[in-house]
């Protein structure tokens, strides 16, 4: 009969077939693209390093990649550490826990859209939920979505209230799996809950800290959908981000060589910045 | 029992035959277009039943696709996999045909229709070169909607909707003044807004209307640096800035939430310029509304614009999808979108006085909307967009959006966009 081999290759033969062109081949297609000039419609024609020579000068692809990394530094470490603490807050063993639980992992399933026009609601520099509530407090609100200052601090904002959900999930399993002994053994000791937080939770839950890390940074660094709804990159690109950037040269500029090269140096981006993270693994994960 | 199996096998065979020789014969078209409204796509679907009575051997799919519709149809395109007949935004049309994927219609076109039954700026439209790749569908222009129960409670006449008494701009801003109210330091009514949405586009029929233009003659260089269309965008800008009587928008985005029709017709908003195919909306939103003219710097100008429909170049069935674009181009066709306010015609005989009474629904159109037509047969120029790459209106509307919302000057950002438009213009 047939080995095991044959049958692990069997099973795994659909998804693998589907990794491979649906994942594999575009990446090394628009790897081959990216030195190419091509408006979907009429032949490729061969540009060389042209596109990334033009990248390098071009004033748009700076403004939207600062503003990728303006998106993530607001949101990936406010993230995290609020994410944390509600797992930490959730992780009780009290009834009803499940249902704070399903709320606070509510926005993260919620249409895209939907979240949109809710927080547009609530920003509107005039009638908005938002600036009403400051109002009451004796502050006049900023113009939110509608000005170029605040348009980012809204949508990082809007997306920290979105993704906290996500990785409280996570943390909730990593803080589930450390060990009720240790947290015992340490009250015994006279341990207050600073000291259990920095000596046990922290370490032990290192591995799933260093996961969320990284995952988040990379889904910050390709945000697209939840902006582009929001304030379509707007106003004045003021929250295009580098995916946005891309999708518009691909499907609007009809320049997909162009939008190949500024995939690449995104993933060159994310790669890196990846690359770096493991390399320091070593010092604070412990498993 | 061998003679039973021969018959059934007859009569199987000739089924089969038969349907072949029925299928053969009918042809099926692939429509796609966008769904603007749900009603607009079951009007669509309903007149395309009778297109298909009409045309027993054609047989047509329509795919309205709610998202990002350039982009389909440009994958659809590059996958070789088009549909026969779509839609095409006016300001795709240009982009497709440069690239050899719409078929060319001028040839049926000029057997069976005439290029000056269509408005100007239609036409303006079509021809590329001479020639003639998509027939315009409707039109659809900015206007002045207003809530008349504001205006009568200030006591100030409502504006005009003749274009030939199109109130001068600063008549208009003090109008606006008038209509704009503050309670306890805060605005809780104002006069106008929209001058700054991207896709109604106002701002270049104010510059045309003060002398200016936006590009010249063949859209080589961006002409927003003469002082005609600087005034203009200044005067925009001042509505919001200087004077208070518009609000801060966000101008590239469908608003959810509190949208600018909502605000007019809750009385918190006097005037809204916006395209006339809100007028669907507004109609039913049960207050007296009001139709105007743009305000005007010099002459009275508005814009006008709207989607094609075009053919497949590879499409294997040329005279079919023909029938099509003709049908759903036909006057017959676009009435029944005209009449719920969502379209406005695009044929010239169709603006006659006699021939109002088709399209003008009561419940939808003001009584005096006559006074209005010649607005769209005389006094609209077509939407600059159509004619340059999507890369420098993308990048003019940047600009201006940092014009309106930030304290950057006039010629700070025009000279800037100047330098970033015109070598696009020139490639």
């Amino acid at each position: 009969m047939y080995s095991d081999y044959f049958w692990a290759a069997l099973f795994l033969l659909p998804n693998l077939l589907g990794f491979l062109v649906f994942i594999l081949g575009p990446v090394i297609a628009s790897f081959g693209l990216s030195f190419t000039s091509w408006d979907l419609l009429t032949p490729i024609k061969w540009a060389g390093l042209e596109n990334y020579k033009t990248l390098i000068s071009d004033q748009v692809f700076w403004k939207v990649f600062w503003n990728t990394i303006y998106f993530t530094v607001g949101t990936v470490p406010v993230g995290i550490i609020l994410s944390l603490f509600l797992a930490i807050a959730l992780n009780q063993k009290i009834k009803g826990i499940k249902i704070f639980r399903a709320v606070y992992f509510l926005p993260v399933i919620s249409s895209t859209v939907a979240v949109a026009i809710v927080w547009q609601w609530l920003y509107n520099p005039e009638f908005g939920l938002l600036n009403y509530l400051l109002n009451l407090v004796g502050i006049d609100g900023p113009n939110w979505l509608a000005g170029i200052t605040w348009a980012m601090p809204a949508v990082i904002i809007a997306s920290v209230w979105r993704g906290i959900g996500f990785n409280m999930l996570l943390f909730l399993a990593g803080l589930q799996g450390i060990p009720e002994t240790y947290y015992e053994a340490a009250k015994i000791d006279g341990a207050n809950w600073w000291v259990l937080f920095k000596n046990i939770t922290i370490p032990l839950l290192s591995p799933t800290t260093f996961f969320v890390v990284v995952i988040s940074i990379i889904n910050s660094f390709q945000v697209f959908d939840q902006i582009y709804v929001m304030t379509g990159g707007g106003p004045a690109r003021s929250t295009s981000v580098l995916v946005h950037y891309l999708y518009q040269n691909a499907f609007q500029y009809f320049k997909m060589g162009y939008a190949s090269a500024i995939g690449y140096v995104l993933f060159f981006l994310v790669f890196t910045v990846t690359l770096i993270q493991l390399k320091r693994a070593k010092n604070w994960v412990f498993y | 029992m061998k003679k039973l199996m021969l018959v059934i096998l007859v009569i199987f065979g000739i089924l089969v035959l038969n349907s072949l020789a029925m299928s053969a014969d009918k042809v099926t078209l692939q429509f796609m277009g966008w769904e603007a409204s749900p009603f607009e796509t079951s009007i669509t679907e309903q007149s395309l039943e009778q297109f298909m009575k009409e045309n027993p051997d054609i047989k047509v799919e329509y795919t309205p696709v709610s998202g990002e519709y350039p982009a389909k149809l440009l994958t659809m395109i590059a996958g070789d996999a088009a549909p026969d007949v779509f839609f095409i935004a006016s300001d795709s049309y240009r982009s497709f045909q440069k690239r050899g994927v719409l078929l060319n219609l001028t040839e049926y076109f000029n057997k069976e229709m005439d290029i000056d039954e269509f408005i100007p700026l239609a036409q303006d439209k079509m021809l590329i070169n001479g020639e003639i790749y998509g027939v315009s569908s409707c039109d659809v222009s900015p206007v002045l909607f207003y809530n008349k129960k504001l205006f009568d409670e200030a006591g100030l006449p409502y504006p005009p909707n003749d274009p030939e008494k199109a109130w001068p701009w600063d008549k208009f801003v003090d109008v606006a003044k008038q209509l704009t109210v503050k309670k306890n330091g805060k605005t809780v009514q104002y006069g106008v807004s929209g001058f700054t949405i991207e896709w109604v586009s106002a701002f270049s029929a104010m510059v045309k209307s003060n002398g200016g233009r936006v590009f010249n003659e063949d859209y080589t260089e961006l002409l927003l640096d003469s002082p005609e269309a600087k005034e203009a965008l200044v005067e925009i800008k001042n509505l919001q800035r200087v004077y208070g009587v518009s609000p801060l928008v966000i101008a590239n985005v469908q608003q959810g939430g509190i949208s600018s029709t909502q605000m007019l017709q809750t009385g918190r908003l006097a005037m809204l310029v916006d395209g006339s195919w809100t007028l669907q909306q507004l109609a039913e939103m049960d207050f007296p509304l009001g139709i105007g003219v743009l305000p005007k710097f010099k002459e009275p100008v508005t814009i006008g614009q709207a989607h094609l429909y075009s053919a497949w170049i590879k499409t294997k069935h040329p005279d079919e999808a023909w029938k099509l674009i003709k049908f759903v181009s036909s006057r017959e066709y676009q009435t029944k979108l005209v009449r719920t306010g969502i379209w406005l015609p695009n044929r010239m005989d169709m603006y006659e006085e006699e021939n109002l009474a088709n399209w003008m629904n009561p419940d939808v159109y003001p009584d005096d909307f006559g006074n209005m037509v010649k607005y769209f047969t005389n006094y609209a120029e077509l939407w600059v967009a159509v004619k340059v790459p999507s890369e420098a209106w993308s990048i003019i509307n940047e600009e201006l959006g940092n014009f309106f919302v930030t304290d950057q000057s006039i010629d700070t950002v025009i000279s800037r966009m100047k330098k970033r438009v015109d070598p696009i213009l020139n490639k």
